[in-house]
């Protein structure tokens, strides 16, 4: 090629672009006219419309096993034994239409639903249960205290425990059944991908798979097809939080179950009428936990003192942008709240901001104050530590600053510490920090909460990873309480230990509960309703958990 | 011949280096996949579950030189393994099925970017203190600096949700099926200019002022006081005498742009929720998904010897001092 030819082809390259990027222009403004986003979303009325805030793109996988499952496998695709509901307590009968605990605990019967129907036309049998409880033993592991599972006649299962176990129930109950009569015959069902997937859900037919969305079409089988009423679902993948707000704030969607920020500005205010949120505090406790491996936060008295000094008011409103409300002293989040104790609630100190009480308390533990205002340690050295928190929860962040400030005010030096997530959390598994912001177990039953923050089971020594029960507590009280709980097959029986669990987490206050975590959801009524409020609470407005079904089965198209 | 066999070696040796280090850095950061996901779920996961799942995932517990050599013999074999963190999808198909996507969108910004700036800078060069010399570098230094985000949002309140210009999402409507129909690539053409756009206003700035700053140098020079004195055109003197020998740093500046275009542009991808390797990328570093980790880098590094390579090789025929060499 000569100098010349070059430079000739490299302008014609540039004329050619400069054109292209005229007829791309071109070609936008007269698509604006026509079709923009606004106007997709209403020709297709009948497709209530989720977005997903954590996958920039969908790949075709519906096996539950699998870590990355495309959103509403186990919403909308497969159902459970029971839903357990958080928002009211109430336990609905689902795949199973009743269920019997035996007298001493150890086994429980449940009976299945007559008349279900897997989406290709065959019927819900025992031989499901059996083989969906093999494999997720087998590929998740788990459910150590279920000896065995069987088909009991041709309605009913058995699962038979080691020991009498109580939380089983929930625990059973709410895991998604699949169909043996497909799986048996899947050769590597952890690493399948289950592109048609035939579940008992009301919307199982997999459509129009793209990279960033797909729908989900009725199933024709469906054993309540009156429940049917929406035409399907269609999920849009977003790379992040601002994306689906985005859409969210632009009415493209009709469900918006991610953390926006203000919401009642940037979401609501577009039209009040139409659009609702509700965070019921139904989320898991946030717990600010010290490592009671370490001096001072072995002592209970320092632990509750640090608790008095902490205004909660200010962190939920500072913090959690008065989404969701403090804690009190029986540590248990919303989710719970059928269990809780009313005398702890009542009788409630450590958890109340008491500057006073705080400092007294501390001065009688043994942690003087210096002349400059500043405490220090039994071993002469000042009182300071560490709070961490994962640098990409702004909200926690707050709520870690404003801890620091409050702790000022007694003399304690506290800095907050926010590296990435990953690394924070490996100092938790390890045993290797002082204090953090920390989720806590979220069940149906609080046996696994208790056992998380003062079991003596769960404590790992520092230096080995534990992925439960992070300042490593352990408390032999609550050790034989949690025994009883587990072996209690009767409600009311558990309710009494759950009460006294609730007075000994009172009494040695093993982490520092903050407030509930809110469950985050909003939505606009403008083309279904029947949505669940806190007035009519059937369900959360979460569409990653077990009631997510019930409100598949009750929206209804706006008239 | 010799010259590219020269060039050859180096870029074996930097090869090496670089996917050392890919495999390397990824383990030096705290944690492993497994409770990073457990982290992440929060209360969502069983912690007795976490065993299976490591053992599900193939979490690597072997000293690290046998990972290593393993990684070695993998690497050169061109398996990649399967991703954690969109297990069990293979490492070249979560690659391969948004790659095109991310050449889509950089290469369209790159190429504009540097076409359009390259000549702006040539004018503005050519013209000292004119109009365009005066007003522009300012201007897209200005915007150059603004935080991409921030350019990219604005850009998607303004046309996207404002005037409704633009759609304000993914690569294309999700209301059509990809084919080969002129309705489908208008659409992918329109999904595509508030992404590029973005890109080319963040980038232009530069490749103006690099090419400005060079050419003007250039100008100086006495042929083109010769050129001038022949009494030559004023435009064949600018694009032939003193563009032409301006452009060579905006060739090697093009070729490693060109080579990180690959990576992606994380956070328009993110923003504009398009779907390239940027936010696959950021995925896999937050979850530790090593052989994503590892894929993509592999990726990046090879685009980027490439088209450095080919800049090399490219140079030959655009300046004869390196063939003298």
């Amino acid at each position: 090629m000569t100098q010349a030819r070059f430079l000739r082809s490299a302008r014609i390259a540039a004329a050619g672009l400069a054109m292209g990027a005229m007829v791309l222009t071109g070609c936008s403004a007269n698509a604006g006219n026509t079709g923009s986003a606004k106007a997709d979303a209403s020709a297709q009325t009948a497709l209530l419309t989720i977005p997903r805030e954590d996958m920039g793109t969908f790949v075709r996988n519906f096996n539950p096993f699998a870590p990355t499952v495309a959103p509403m496998t186990q919403q909308a695709i497969y159902e459970s034994l029971l839903i357990y509901n958080p928002a009211n307590g109430d336990t609905t009968p689902w795949l199973a239409s009743e269920w019997k605990a035996a007298e001493d605990g150890k086994s429980i019967i449940f009976t299945l639903r007559d008349g279900v129907k897997w989406s290709d036309g065959q019927p819900l049998v025992p031989a499901d249960v059996v083989t969906t409880f093999a494999l997720q033993k087998k590929i998740k592991g788990g459910y150590d205290y279920l000896d065995t599972v069987t088909a009991e006649g041709t309605n009913q299962v058995k699962f038979s425990f080691k020991t009498a176990w109580s939380p089983a129930l929930f625990d059973l109950g709410q895991l998604s059944i699949l169909p043996d009569h497909v799986w048996s015959k899947i050769a590597d069902p952890e690493k399948d991908a289950n592109e048609k997937p035939v579940g008992t859900g009301p919307y199982t037919e997999v459509d129009a798979f793209q990279a960033q969305s797909f729908v989900l079409k009725k199933n024709p089988n469906y054993w309540q097809p009156e429940k049917q009423k929406i035409a399907g679902i269609k999920m849009l993948a977003f790379a992040g939080n601002d994306g689906a707000n985005l859409a969210a704030a632009n009415g493209d969607v009709d469900w918006a179950p991610q953390y926006m920020p203000n919401i009642e500005k940037t979401f609501i205010s577009k039209d009040p009428d139409h659009r609702k949120y509700w965070f019921p505090p139904t989320g898991s406790m946030i717990n600010w936990q010290l490592n009671t491996t370490k001096a001072p936060f072995n002592d209970t008295d320092v632990r509750k003192a640090l608790s008095m000094a902490v205004d909660r008011d200010q962190v939920t409103k500072i913090g959690m942008s008065g989404y969701t409300k403090p804690a009190d002293c029986t540590g248990l989040s919303g989710n719970y709240e059928t269990w809780k104790n009313k005398e702890v609630q009542d009788n409630c100190e450590w958890t109340k901001l008491n500057v006073d009480e705080a400092n007294k308390l501390l001065d009688k533990a043994g942690y003087p104050k210096g002349a400059d205002g500043k405490r220090t340690l039994k071993d002469g050295k000042p009182f300071e530590f560490k709070i961490s928190v994962g640098a990409a929860s702004s909200d926690w962040l707050s709520v870690a600053n404003v801890i620091a400030q409050n702790l000022a005010e007694v003399g304690v030096t506290a800095k907050v510490d926010s590296p990435d997530w990953a690394a924070v959390v490996a100092g938790y598994e390890t045993g290797d920090f002082d204090s953090g912001i920390v989720w806590t177990a979220n069940d149906p039953s609080p046996y696994k909460y208790f056992a998380g923050t003062m079991g003596t089971s769960t404590v790992k020594p520092v230096g080995e990873k534990a992925f439960e029960n992070y300042h490593r507590f352990g408390d032999p009280k609550a050790d034989a309480l949690l025994t009883e709980f587990a072996a209690a097959a009767d409600e009311d029986t558990q309710h009494d230990i759950a009460d006294k669990l609730q007075e000994e987490y009172s009494a040695v206050a093993p982490t520092i509960p903050l407030f509930a975590g809110p469950e985050w959801g909003a939505y606009n009524n403008t083309r279904f309703t029947g949505w669940p409020t806190e007035e009519n609470p059937y369900a959360t407005l979460s569409v990653r958990a077990p009631t997510t079904v019930l409100v598949l089965t009750s929206l209804e198209p706006a008239k | 011949m010799r010259f590219i066999l020269r060039r050859l070696g180096f870029y074996l040796i930097a090869f090496w280096v670089s996917i050392t280090l890919n495999f390397l850095l990824p383990r030096f950061m705290p944690g492993d996949p497994v409770s990073r996901m457990f982290a992440r779920t929060q209360d969502r996961m069983q912690p007795e579950q976490i065993e299976a799942l490591r053992k599900l995932l193939g979490v690597d517990d072997r000293p690290i030189w046998e990972q290593y050599v393993d990684y070695l013999h993998n690497m050169v074999t061109g398996q990649m393994g399967v991703s954690i963190s969109r297990f069990p999808t293979p490492v070249t198909e979560v690659i391969a099925s948004q790659v095109g996507w991310t050449l889509l969108l950089g290469g369209t910004a790159l190429v504009i970017a540097a076409v359009v700036g390259n000549l702006l800078g040539i004018l503005a060069a050519w013209r000292r203190g004119g109009a365009i010399d005066s007003a522009l570098p300012p201007v897209l230094i200005f915007i150059g600096s603004f935080p991409y985000f921030w350019l990219a949002m604005g850009a998607l309140y303004l046309f996207g949700v404002t005037l409704g210009w633009f759609p304000i999402r993914h690569a294309f409507s999700d209301t059509i099926e990809p084919s080969f129909s002129w309705e489908f690539m208008s659409d992918v053409g329109m999904h595509l200019v508030l992404p590029a756009l973005t890109i080319v206003l963040v980038s232009v700035g530069g490749w103006m002022l690099g090419m400005r700053n060079t050419m003007i140098a250039t100008n100086a020079e006495d042929y083109i006081t010769m050129a001038e004195a022949k009494g030559l055109r004023p435009g064949r003197i600018m694009f032939r005498y003193a563009a032409r020998n301006a452009m060579l740093p905006s060739v090697t500046s093009f070729g490693m742009s060109l080579g990180f275009v690959v990576g992606g542009a994380l956070l328009t991808e993110v923003v504009f929720a398009y779907p390239g390797v940027g936010y696959q990328l950021l995925n896999a570093v937050q979850g530790l998904d090593y052989p994503l980790m590892q894929g993509l880098f592999l990726t990046i590094t090879a685009a980027v010897l490439l088209a450095n390579f080919l800049v090399d090789i490219l140079y030959v025929r655009l300046d004869p001092r390196v063939r003298a060499n």
